[in-house]
Parts: structure tokens; sequence; C-alpha cells
């Protein structure tokens, strides 16, 4: 490290206030890739993405490339895309099936279970002997499943994935568990660049629904409908209104790095920008939904989600992506659209639909994002820039905990104690050794909060 | 190669040079309305059951391809008539601030291929794209890729009206933070 970063500094979340030199700083990124990166559960891939033996996904966790691999026995290996003789890529395909990774610099082969199999010439060029048992692909120490989603860590001392999750699970939930049978992957993925820093994409899938009312003022105006009009421009089921507008009450929720936030809405209503298709399925398997889910998530489907660092989802949009960091100064988009396994095909086609108008590189919502974190990540070449400290105070000590079941640290929706819970949390793994002590600090921060 | 590259296009007869300058002079023309930020005339060369649609590129190895075994894909614009009208009408709100100000766009286009069709008054036509995008005070991008269009005519000598564009850029991984121009 050139130099020793004060982190504590830089980040105050009982006061909030943030220092955006977090977002540029090259010596706090590399930090980042070793101490969070390389010590939290990361997503994967989705396990309907990769069905049978020998089904393969290629990922990455930060910036190390990643290869996803069913296994003959039905379990799932992750292992570093990285030949162990010169460092070549082994799999190219960004998905597929495969009987082996041949690497294609000198022909080292690996079975799909990461162990090499094949080295060319191999008792003329290694004549004193090659010990192949030590020269596997590394494989990806922790790899669990939630609910269809697979999840990869590198710190075989990191809590488990339940744990580590926390309370998100119950957000999560309401997304991965409307239905029997689960959810899948519908399509193929969006894979796009921003030049902004990862950073601002995860903090506002976690903690900012504020930006959605003025940011995507001009989507909401051009897709909606008047309330009193039969004129759907999105399909007959369509939701007329965005549910800030008739919303009773909503809520976020910030605890352990993660955020989340919703609208309490009378019916099963998704947003405005959801096809009238889609919208008008929530309804129909809503009994099934509130049946698994209870009335507050089985009715929630409008809301934004991050779990730390990097797992992003909206409800009812079926939108599910990963930001990989790609320097302090760009993040790579992989975005999924998610749908129930045992919806239609017609559905799951108006999902796809749906999920692309609204979301995507050419989506009526995200095209705004993507302009406004890579106009920040501008103005923060500047010195002083970046050296400002930026306002992170809406609902400064306003948080409680609810008697309602819904769980975790939470405040009104136009809050950003998930933002604050993010950067604590981003900080004691910079500045931790151990979990032991990240969890420690966590803890006595939410303690903090709660006073 | 994508999938709308590998589609066979028809191989009739050769058109006329009178007929293939007529449909050049067309796209030019419609590529100078975009050019030109005139979005509702450029509309007005779109007929109502338009088809504007991109899907997502991906790499996979030619012995998967041989197999017809390819990694999914989605689309990136799946557009009608209606929702085409939509994006334009975003742009005249004034809030759509990923293109406020406008991007400055040139849609350059060659290696025009134009085929008839089993019916006579409409054409295929299959083109490459170099889409330059300049953005704000300094930021630019280059999107490259081919085009297949299909136009008609649905009255002799009455104007032209594209009701098909598939589009397909030639990056797996999109290096542009949002598609907010017209390809």
């Amino acid at each position: 490290m050139a130099k020793k970063i004060d982190v504590n500094s830089l980040i105050d979340s009982k006061n909030g206030r943030v220092t955006p030199s977090i977002y540029t700083d090259l010596d706090i990124y590399q930090l980042e890739m070793a101490r969070i990166f390389g010590r939290c559960w990361l997503f994967l891939a989705h396990e309907s993405q990769i069905p049978k033996a020998g089904d393969f996904f290629n990922t990455y966790m930060g910036e190390d490339p990643i290869v996803v691999v069913r296994q003959r026995d039905g379990s799932i290996k992750a292992f570093l895309n990285q030949c162990r003789h010169r460092s070549m890529r082994v799999s190219f395909a960004d998905s597929g099936n495969a009987r082996a990774f041949t690497c294609p610099y000198h022909g080292w082969s690996y079975g799909v279970n990461g162990d090499l199999i094949d080295v060319p010439l191999e008792s003329r060029a290694y004549p004193q002997g090659l010990c192949k048992e030590k020269w596997g692909l590394q494989e990806v120490p922790c790899v669990e499943n939630y609910k269809g989603l697979i999840f990869g860590n590198w710190d075989v001392t990191a809590p488990a994935l339940k744990e580590y999750m926390g309370d998100i699970a119950w957000y999560m939930d309401g997304v991965l568990d409307r239905r029997e049978g689960g959810t899948e992957i519908i399509g193929g993925v969006h894979k796009w660049v921003i030049d902004c820093n990862w950073k601002f994409p995860a903090e506002q899938f976690a903690s900012d629904q504020y930006h959605a009312l003025f940011t995507h003022a001009s989507a909401v105006q051009v897709l909606g409908a008047k309330s009193d009009s039969d004129d759907k421009a999105l399909g007959k089921g369509q939701t007329a209104r965005p549910v800030w507008e008739t919303a009773k009450d909503a809520v976020q929720y910030g605890e352990d790095g993660h955020g989340s936030g919703f609208f309490f809405t009378e019916n099963p209503d998704a947003n405005v920008w959801v096809d009238g298709a889609v919208s008008q399925y929530f309804r129909d398997t809503y009994p099934e939904a509130e049946a698994r889910l209870g009335k507050i998530r089985a009715l929630r489907l409008a809301g934004h989600n991050n779990m730390f660092p990097t797992l992003s989802w909206l409800n009812g949009t079926a939108t599910l992506r990963v930001w990989h960091p790609r320097g302090p100064h760009q993040v790579e988009v992989w975005a999924f659209c998610i749908a129930d396994k045992n919806a239609s095909d017609e559905v799951k086609e108006a999902f796809e639909r749906s999920a692309t108008r609204a979301f995507g590189p050419a989506g009526f919502l995200e095209q705004d994002d993507s302009e406004n974190w890579t106009e920040v990540q501008k103005v923060l070449r500047g010195q002083r820039a970046k050296n400002t400290p930026l306002c992170m105070e809406m609902g400064l000590n306003q948080e409680r905990r609810r008697d309602d079941g819904v769980p975790g640290t939470t405040n009104y929706i136009f809050s950003e104690t998930a933002a604050r819970s993010m950067y604590r949390r981003w900080a004691d793994l910079l500045i931790s050794e151990t979990w032991e002590e990240v969890l420690q600090r966590t803890q006595q921060f939410q303690q903090e909060v709660m006073k | 190669m994508n999938d709308i590259a590998t589609q066979p296009m028809r191989t009739g007869s050769a058109i006329s040079f009178e007929l293939h300058h007529e449909i050049s002079q067309f796209l030019y023309l419609e590529a100078e309305l975009l050019d030109d930020w005139q979005f509702r005339d450029w509309l007005a060369l779109l007929d109502d059951d338009i088809s504007y649609t991109m899907r997502t590129v991906v790499n996979a190895q030619t012995r998967d391809r041989r197999r017809d075994v390819a990694p999914p894909t989605t689309w990136i614009f799946n557009d009608n008539k209606f929702q085409l009208e939509r994006r334009v009408a975003r742009l005249e709100t004034g809030m759509a601030w990923a293109e406020e100000p406008p991007s400055r766009t040139r849609h350059v286009i060659s290696n025009l291929h134009v085929t008839p069709t089993e019916r006579s008054d409409e054409f295929d036509i299959r083109l490459n794209y170099i889409l330059y995008r300049s953005q704000k005070e300094r930021d630019q991008t280059f999107y490259v890729g081919m085009r297949k269009d299909r136009i008609r005519q649905s009255h002799s000598g009455s104007a032209w009206k594209i009701f098909r564009r598939e589009i397909l850029l030639d990056q797996v991984v999109l290096h542009s933070h949002n598609l907010s121009v017209f390809f």
C-alpha cells in the first residue's frame, strides 16, 4: 500500500458526511478489492442458467474472471478462470456446456471439477515429473445457494451466507419466493460499462428512492396514464400512476451494509412503467404470494434493494444486476431479468419486454441513472470537488424498529439510513483485519443508530 | 456473427440503378432527420407496424455454434411505433437527462445491399452503419454495426416507409453508458 489511508476520516455515518475521494482513490480501490471483494459474498449466477452437468457461466468476482460450473453430481463449483501455467484464460464463451476447459496457450486441460487432467508432452517436458494434483484450477472455497442465487466468497473465515445476509434475506424473498418452483433468469444478460465508481449504483439501489421523482420524471410522464383514464399505454393491466403518488406509507431498511426501500400499497400494484401483462400477473398470483410471504411482502411490487456490496434488484420490474468494479472510475453492469419459473411463456415474454423497456442500457428509466453517475464521476476529477464533504443527512436520527414484521433498522423511505449503514460497513471492512472485528464494529454502530 | 447476420438474404433478381439510387436517397434523408433532431419527421417515415429491435450479442465457441449451442440473448430495443413515439416524447419533455443537452450524432451508412422480396412493393435492405455520438463537453462514442431494414411503398410513386429495423451492435459489453439515441 502506497500510503496509509485514514478511512474513518472520510466517512462519518453518525453525522451523515461522506468525502467523495472514496470514489476516486486508487489506493482505496485496491484495498476494496482485497478486503471487500476478497471477503464478502458475491453473486455469481442463477442456478437456472446452468441446469445440466458441464454447463458453465462466466462471470467475475471483483476483477477476477470466474467460471461457474454444474458438476456431475448436480452441485455447483466456481473456479478462477486462469490457467495455472501462464495465467491464460481457459474458458471464453459467455456460457455453454463443456467436458473440459482447455487453455489455448499451451493446451493444459482441466476437468469441469477443476482438476488438471492433461498436459501436452507431459513426459518429455517434465521428465522430473509434474504433480498435476497440485495444479488444478483455483476453486472458490465458499459457494452457497440461496433460493436459486449462487454466491461465492474467497474468505473461509467469513460468516455463512445466511448470517451475512441478515435481514436482507427477508426482503429478497419478496422476489425469490412468491410462487412454488422459485425463479429463473429469462433470456440473456445486458452488459455495459458506466464510467463511475461501483459505490454510486450500489448506494442508489440500497438507499435512494428520492432520485426517482426527479431523475425519472420524463419516463414517468410519457409512460404513465391519467388516473381516471382507460388509456393505459402499456396494456390494460398497467398501474396508472407511480406508486409514490398512491402509496399510504413507505419504509427504508438499512443494516449490515444492505439496504432496501418500498411502498405500502392497498393492492398488488407494480410500478407505472411495468408492462400491463406483468402487473396483471401479479394480481392473478397474489393469493399464492400472500400465502407464502404474508401480506406486506406479497403487496411489495415496487421497491429497490442492494445486498452489499454489489447485488441489486427491483421488485416488480424484475431486474437483478451486479455492479462489477473496473477500477475506481468504471463499473460494468450485468443485468438479468428474473421471474417466477411457473409463470406462463407469455408472461415471461412480458417480463422480458417490460424489464427491457424500463431498464437496461436503452431503458426509459435507466438511461438517466447512468447519466447522473458519469457526470458525478467527472466532477470528482477536481481536487477541490473530491475533498468536499457531501451531505448524507436525510432522515438522520429518525431510525426505528417497526412492530409490523418489517425487520431491521428502518426509517421513512426518503432517508439515507441505508447509505449511512452501507458506508459504515464499507469502512469497517476496510479497517478490520478479521471478520470478528467487522461484526463487532457493525454492531456497535447499529446500537448507536438506535440510541 | 449474430443470429440476424446468418439468416440468408434473398437472392432474387438485382434491382435497377434507379431504384437503388432512390432507396439510398431515402435512407440518407432518414439519417439527416435523425442528425438534425427532427424526430417527429423521422417518425413519419416509419410505418404503423414498425418493429424496431436490437438484441444483445454473445461470445460462443465455433465448436458450440456448429452444434447450435449459444448463450441466450435478450432485447436491448424491442419497440413498436407507439414506444418509439414515447421515446421521442421523452426527449421533448426537456427532462430526459441522458439527452440534456442533446447528443450530436452523425449516422453514416454504407455497404448498401437492396434485394427484392416476394412482394413487389417491399424491399430488404442490409447495410453497415457507424453512428458517432458527441455528448456534453467532450464525450464521444462510436456505435458500429449492421442493420437490416425492410421498406415498402404502398402505392406506386408514394413515399417509402420503413416497417422493420433489426439492429446489430457489435459489442458484447457495450462501451456506452446508455443508448439514448436512435439507430
